[in-house]
């Protein structure tokens, strides 16, 4: 596991990105979004629910994406985020800066 | 009932954030995740342990998330930082000890009684010392940046190069105390009084300073630039190379609160007679040039 950890490091980086992406999708809540990281990576890469949280208020407070209450749930209500305008911009940006880094380290690792 | 153990332990880490609207948000919406995990854990036939210590290990480091949340609302760091170490030293007796370079950054020192103390160079930026009592204490190269000062007591205590900006000072006393280069820049200053007091080369920069009675007291190289100066009286006062330049405003309001500043009886040096005589607004003809 720890011969893991830089390129968990990594990919925590970018954590906003692949919330915003999950939101592009369609709304979710806040454990559907970690249970959907885990299971696209294949159990290789666990979001945790601090690095989760921390990457939603700040994307709240950019602007990037609200919240509203869902319907009753079994365990009560569910707080539901959605993407805004705003964060599809974000979204786009940072993806296209991912391919140009992506490119760029191709060519250079 | 292991629903109940998570609110338990959820209780316990939050603790020292209690109060914090946008922490306790936060508390809230791990609960509900935390539930539902524990939950699906159980589902797939894990025991309560299995799935107790599955569930709290997905938390990851809430710590950090939590001062970075509490962050974002940038008003609340002061309470939090000073939770966060959970040092409570409240009504606490430092009386007479000599502390160098000492710690005290971010804590609760309501009440803290420091007279008599060698404070040289300590740290209790970011804290709580409302009522602090630093009576005769020296107080050469602290930091008090952003910290809460309020009604705090600073009778023939020594400021030497000490770092009072960006602070609270409300109510605070200053009676036969020596300020040498301390700076007060940007601090609230409403209320606080001060007697008998000299300043050399202190910086009162942006402060708001309505109402001090600067009386009877000594200045020399004190700047009191675009600070808010309604109401303040420098009568009898001695002031040597003193700057008053005026806030910066689109209406007549920092000319309005200059021309209610008075000078009567003051003595000063012909460069900040000059100064004064510039703004035109302030009333000199009861000044001593020396």
């Amino acid at each position: 596991m720890s011969k893991h950890k830089i390129s968990s490091d990594l990919l925590r980086g970018h954590t906003d990105t692949m919330i915003l992406r999950l939101l592009s999708e369609a709304d979710r809540y806040g454990y559907e979004m970690v249970k959907l990281i885990a299971e696209r990576s294949g159990g290789e890469y666990e979001l945790k629910e601090a690095t989760m949280y921390s990457s939603v208020r700040r994307l709240e407070a950019d602007g990037d994406i609200e919240w509203y209450w869902g319907d009753e749930s079994q365990g009560g209500r569910r707080k539901y985020f959605r993407i805004t305008e705003k964060g599809r911009v974000t979204y786009a940006s940072n993806k296209s800066n991912w391919e140009y880094a992506k490119r760029v380290l191709d060519t250079l690792l | 009932m292991m629903n109940e153990k998570l609110t338990t332990y959820l209780n316990e880490l939050f603790a020292p954030y209690d109060g914090i609207k946008s922490v306790g948000e936060l508390k809230a919406d791990l609960l509900s995740d935390l539930q539902e995990r524990f939950r699906e854990l159980k589902a797939e036939g894990k025991d309560d342990e299995t799935a107790f210590a599955m569930t709290i290990d997905s938390i990851g480091d809430i710590e950090e998330t939590v001062e970075e949340i509490a962050n974002l609302s940038q008003s609340l760091e002061r309470q939090v930082r000073i939770n966060l170490r959970a040092m409570n030293l409240n009504e606490s007796d430092f009386a007479g000890v000599a502390l160098h370079k000492g710690k005290f950054k971010a804590s609760a020192l309501r009440g803290a009684n420091f007279v008599g103390a060698d404070l040289t160079g300590c740290s209790f930026a970011t804290s709580d010392v409302r009522e602090g009592n630093f009576d005769g204490a020296n107080l050469t190269d602290c930091s008090f940046y952003a910290t809460d000062l309020a009604n705090a007591s600073f009778h023939q205590s020594v400021l030497v190069r000490t770092d009072v900006n960006v602070s609270s000072l409300k109510g605070a006393k200053f009676i036969d105390t020596r300020l040498t280069d301390a700076e007060l820049a940007k601090s609230d200053l409403r209320t606080a009084t001060f007697e008998n007091c000299t300043f050399h080369g202190v910086d009162f920069k942006y402060c708001d300073l309505r109402g001090i009675r600067f009386d009877e007291q000594i200045f020399s190289g004190v700047r009191f630039d675009r600070s808010t100066l309604k109401d303040v009286s420098f009568r009898g006062a001695t002031l040597k190379n003193v700057s008053f330049r005026l806030p910066i405003s689109v209406t007549n309001k920092s000319y309005n609160d200059f021309k209610t500043v008075c000078f009567d009886g003051a003595m000063m040096d012909k460069l900040t007679y000059a100064a004064l005589k510039g703004l035109w607004v302030v009333d000199l003809s009861n000044v001593k040039v020396i």
